[in-house]
């Protein structure tokens, strides 16, 4: 029966592995980036132009502590040799995630399981085709900055998701609209973006092994552009429904070449949600 | 008024009746064009930026329909208000009508194929730049990469959702020419359906800052005996702070369980 959950594991695994081969290969050619200038060069309503395509040096959404693909922790448990992974948690400094006691209990009860789901639960959101949100969309695959007249635009072709990011100091949408993708407010400083991220729905985990936070969540988002092809993404969650403190992660950025994003269907195409376990019941069967 | 109305639609049938296919590409920018007032972008284009819907009933029913249980009357916007079905076609679209419950792939929530998202009663965002305009939609967060660069669509066969958009600027108008459709799409809730070799032109063209003049050519041999063409206007949503939210729909049925049940 393990073995056999395995064998499932390992071949959704595969796929993915194959799909975002695929996927990143399919594009236009592959080219160089282009030079770009630094300082940067600004765009005509003045903004510091970082334009162009990115992607986390380090991508994965397997685990923030340590940080880890689901790639890698397949690695490990085929060879049973444990790479030593640094925490994506720069705050606080033992690299954990402070959580409140009731939500050490829920993530580590679902970090045990998620290998073996007996519960619609138990499986990540992401296996669903369902919206990473913020900020998991910032660690594992490539997304397109665009800089029109008063706002920074994130596109990913991945789960086919954007942000808006309005830079004209407008206030958030009413508390009661929960986005999956929050709701965010920019600034530039220097060659720093700054965005405020309230209105998470927070249905989006943070990784496979269940860590998470509430919808009360507020993130503050850091896209500090350190030359011109290298950026730290820094989020520092606050949520004291959750956590006992703020805390922050950071997952360095580099630019990746202008290649065109081509269509992402996972909903559209989504057999295998079900089929992780033979144990799963209620809704969590064979639908389609 | 209402005789004057029906005029002006006879005339518009009339004319559009007049025109083949390829003359009718010039149609919209002829409009376009006599429109002075529309904002441009700093390389001269109309500057198509901002947030826009349609707002009709095509999504439910291309054709001019009645009020019925499945929604409100509605205008047609359909070039003479008929489509050009094969015969063999327009039984299988007969066949799509009875089952529309559980055939249309919107009520699964799949992205919908173009022009259909177009019509969908969402906003949607065009971000325009120079190589490529971006249009982003609140329904699903769909997503629209139209090329602008002079690129050509990728060698198929590929079978895509929203197909490939590759665009040009005839004058003021946007020209998409769209491909690499699959088949599991639909053109509204009443079955009107293509194949995979759906191929579409839509030409966007300002008629003022607020509104867009959205001419579609349908064309697809296997379903159609002649390339049919649908017409709306978009309207520019002019709410203070309008913004973009969210619709997605495919995670209604799970969002009970996340980030933990009863969380």
């Amino acid at each position: 029966m393990r073995l056999q959950q395995t064998m499932r594991a390992l071949t959704i695994g595969a796929a993915f592995v194959w799909m975002s081969a695929s996927l990143s290969g399919q594009g236009a050619a592959p080219q160089r980036p282009a030079p770009k200038p630094w300082p940067p060069t600004l765009t005509p309503d003045g903004q510091p132009d970082v334009q162009g395509s990115w992607r986390p040096v380090i991508g994965g959404t397997h685990s923030l502590d340590p940080a880890k693909s689901g790639a890698a922790d397949f690695e490990e448990r085929i060879t049973g040799v444990v790479k030593p992974n640094p925490s994506r948690i720069v705050d606080p400094p033992d690299g954990h995630i402070p959580y409140q006691p009731w939500a050490a209990a829920l993530q580590k009860e679902l970090a045990a399981v998620y290998e073996n789901p007996t519960k619609p639960e138990h499986i990540d959101t992401q296996t669903r085709c369902l919206v990473p949100g913020v900020p998991r969309m910032y660690y594992f695959p490539t997304f397109r900055i665009l800089q029109p007249p008063g706002s920074v635009v994130f596109v990913w072709d991945e789960y086919h998701v954007f942000r808006v990011i309005p830079l004209d100091g407008r206030p958030h949408v009413a508390a009661n609209v929960k986005l999956w993708m929050g709701d965010g407010r920019g600034r530039w400083e220097g060659n720093t973006l700054i965005v405020d991220t309230t209105n998470l729905n927070a249905k989006s985990r943070l990784d496979v092994v269940g860590d998470f936070f509430s919808d009360k969540a507020h993130i503050v988002e850091r896209f500090i552009f350190v030359d011109a092809n290298t950026m730290n993404y820094e989020a520092t969650i606050t949520d004291p429904d959750v956590f006992t403190r703020p805390w922050t992660m950071r997952v360095a950025q580099r630019r990746m070449p202008d290649a065109e994003m081509w269509e992402w269907a996972c909903h559209e195409g989504e057999r295998d949600a079900a089929h992780t376990s033979s144990k799963i019941s209620d809704s969590d069967t064979e639908k389609k | 008024m209402r005789l004057r109305g029906v005029g002006v639609l006879h005339l518009a049938v009339a004319l559009s009746m007049s025109q083949l296919p390829a003359d009718a590409q010039t149609t919209g920018s002829t409009q376009a064009s006599q429109s002075a007032n529309i904002p441009r972008t700093r390389d001269g284009k109309p500057d198509l930026s901002g947030i826009w819907q349609g707002f009709n009933t095509a999504n439910d029913n291309l054709l001019s329909h009645s009020a019925s249980k499945d929604g409100p009357a509605g205008f047609g916007v359909v070039d003479g208000d008929e489509i050009p079905y094969r015969p063999e076609a327009l039984a299988r679209r007969q066949e799509n009508f009875a089952d529309r419950a559980t055939r249309d792939t919107e009520a699964r929530c799949y992205l919908p194929g173009v022009p259909r998202i177009t019509y969908m009663p969402f906003p949607f965002q065009i971000v325009q730049m120079p190589d490529v305009t971006t249009v982003l939609y609140e329904y699903v967060h769909a997503i629209r990469h139209i090329y602008t660069n002079g690129s050509p669509h990728p060698r198929g066969p590929i079978e895509w959702w929203m197909g490939d958009s590759r665009g040009r600027w005839e004058g003021d108008t946007l020209v998409v020419d769209v491909v690499h459709f699959n088949a599991d799409t639909w053109f509204d809730r009443t079955g009107n359906f293509h194949s995979e070799a759906l191929h579409v032109v839509e030409r966007y063209s300002l008629m003022d800052a607020d509104h867009i003049d959205y001419e579609v050519t349908i064309e697809d041999p296997k379903v159609f005996t002649r390339p049919w063409k649908m017409r709306m206007v978009l309207y520019r949503r002019k709410e203070p702070n309008f913004q973009l939210l969210d619709y997605d729909c495919y995670a209604f049925e799970w969002e009970k369980y996340y980030p933990y049940p009863g969380l």
